[in-house]
């Protein structure tokens, strides 16, 4: 399996998934908590989905590229 | 007299700065919608890649002729660096899907700065939109094949070896990624570099052009906002390449990665 993994351009790919990982964090749980800001009435949950969303998205960056 | 742009688009007289209404040019013939430039320049672009490769393949001989150099070289380039490559050894499937889109994506993009046409097709967004949705169920169609449609899936959605308490939070972002933000990153990706690339040539160009029109002190700094007009096309033919590039190549990565088998 080894031989057929990409070696040239496995940095773009890893650029991109980075950048994708990074973007739907942010954009669903940003949106959940955003969602949820508008169905309750406050003002928090954006900010807290944003940050949770960084994290998760952080967190799936460490255990694809990070762990070996 | 030169017959200003601005005359001619009827907007106001003064400069007007480009803007969005500038790529939405209307059809030429009189209520049909498909009449419009940017489809033409589509059939255009499908006609010229395929006498090019027409020509450049019919008299194939082993000591190449120029053209025929040319076309291979084109088609070398996709299929050993796109293809073989990023995919391995079961790239020869896909390289006529990569190499279609590589050279339908290239031809329309280099439409911005030929003379005469100059527009890229794909700044219009419904083009990107296709050209990404073909690519979309393409990967899953290679996914759901190759491994069947609960492991393709249990393959997207879990990661192995992390505490279960985190696929909470990691399960969604996985399907985001592959249903949302890889069909959507690939087809803004291009459509924004081509419309921020054509509004730019024409602020600096229609820009030039206004100042010609104005006093002579006017008329003495055109000739800058010109040059730079000049410069930024060469710029931006090469953005136009390597944004064919990029969309071929991250096509040809996500087919890869549905068809690896992670253990």
């Amino acid at each position: 399996m080894s031989e057929n993994l990409p070696k040239g351009p496995s940095e773009d790919n890893a650029f991109w998934t980075i950048f994708g990982y990074m973007l739907s964090g942010l954009l669903i749980w940003g949106g959940i908590g955003w969602g949820l800001d508008n169905w309750l009435g406050t003002g928090y949950f954006l900010l807290a989905g944003l940050l949770l969303g960084m994290g998760s998205a952080l967190y799936l960056i460490w255990l694809r590229f990070g762990r070996k | 007299m030169l017959v200003s742009y601005a005359a001619e688009v009827g907007k106001e007289e003064g400069f007007n700065p480009p803007d969005a209404g500038d790529f939405n040019l209307p059809p030429f013939i009189e209520g049909n919608e498909f009449a419009t430039k940017p489809i033409l320049l589509v059939f255009l672009s499908v006609i010229l890649i395929s006498v090019f490769f027409i020509l450049s393949s019919r008299k194939a001989a082993v000591v190449p002729s120029k053209l025929q150099f040319a076309g291979e070289s084109i088609y070398g380039f996709v299929r050993n660096d796109l293809g073989r490559e990023v995919i391995g050894h079961e790239f020869m499937r896909f390289v006529p899907y990569l190499f279609t889109l590589f050279t339908f994506i290239l031809v329309n993009n280099i439409f911005g700065i030929v003379p005469l046409l100059q527009f890229p097709t794909m700044s219009r967004i419904s083009f990107p939109y296709v050209l990404a949705a073909f690519t979309f169920f393409i990967f899953h169609y290679v996914g759901i094949r190759k491994q069947g449609f609960f492991k393709y899936m249990k393959e997207i959605m879990f990661l192995p070896g992390i505490p279960k308490p985190a696929y909470i939070l990691i399960t969604p972002l996985e399907l985001a990624t592959y249903f949302l933000v890889r069909p959507m990153t690939l087809s803004l990706r291009l459509f924004a570099n081509m419309f921020a690339g054509h509004l730019l040539l024409l602020v600096f160009i229609l820009g030039g052009e206004h100042l010609l029109q104005g006093v002579i002190g006017l008329k003495l700094v055109s000739p800058f906002s010109f040059a730079i007009g000049i410069a930024l096309t060469f710029f931006e033919f090469m953005v136009q390449c390597l944004q064919a590039y990029i969309f071929t190549l991250l096509t040809a990565l996500y087919i890869a990665g549905a068809l690896a088998e992670e253990h």
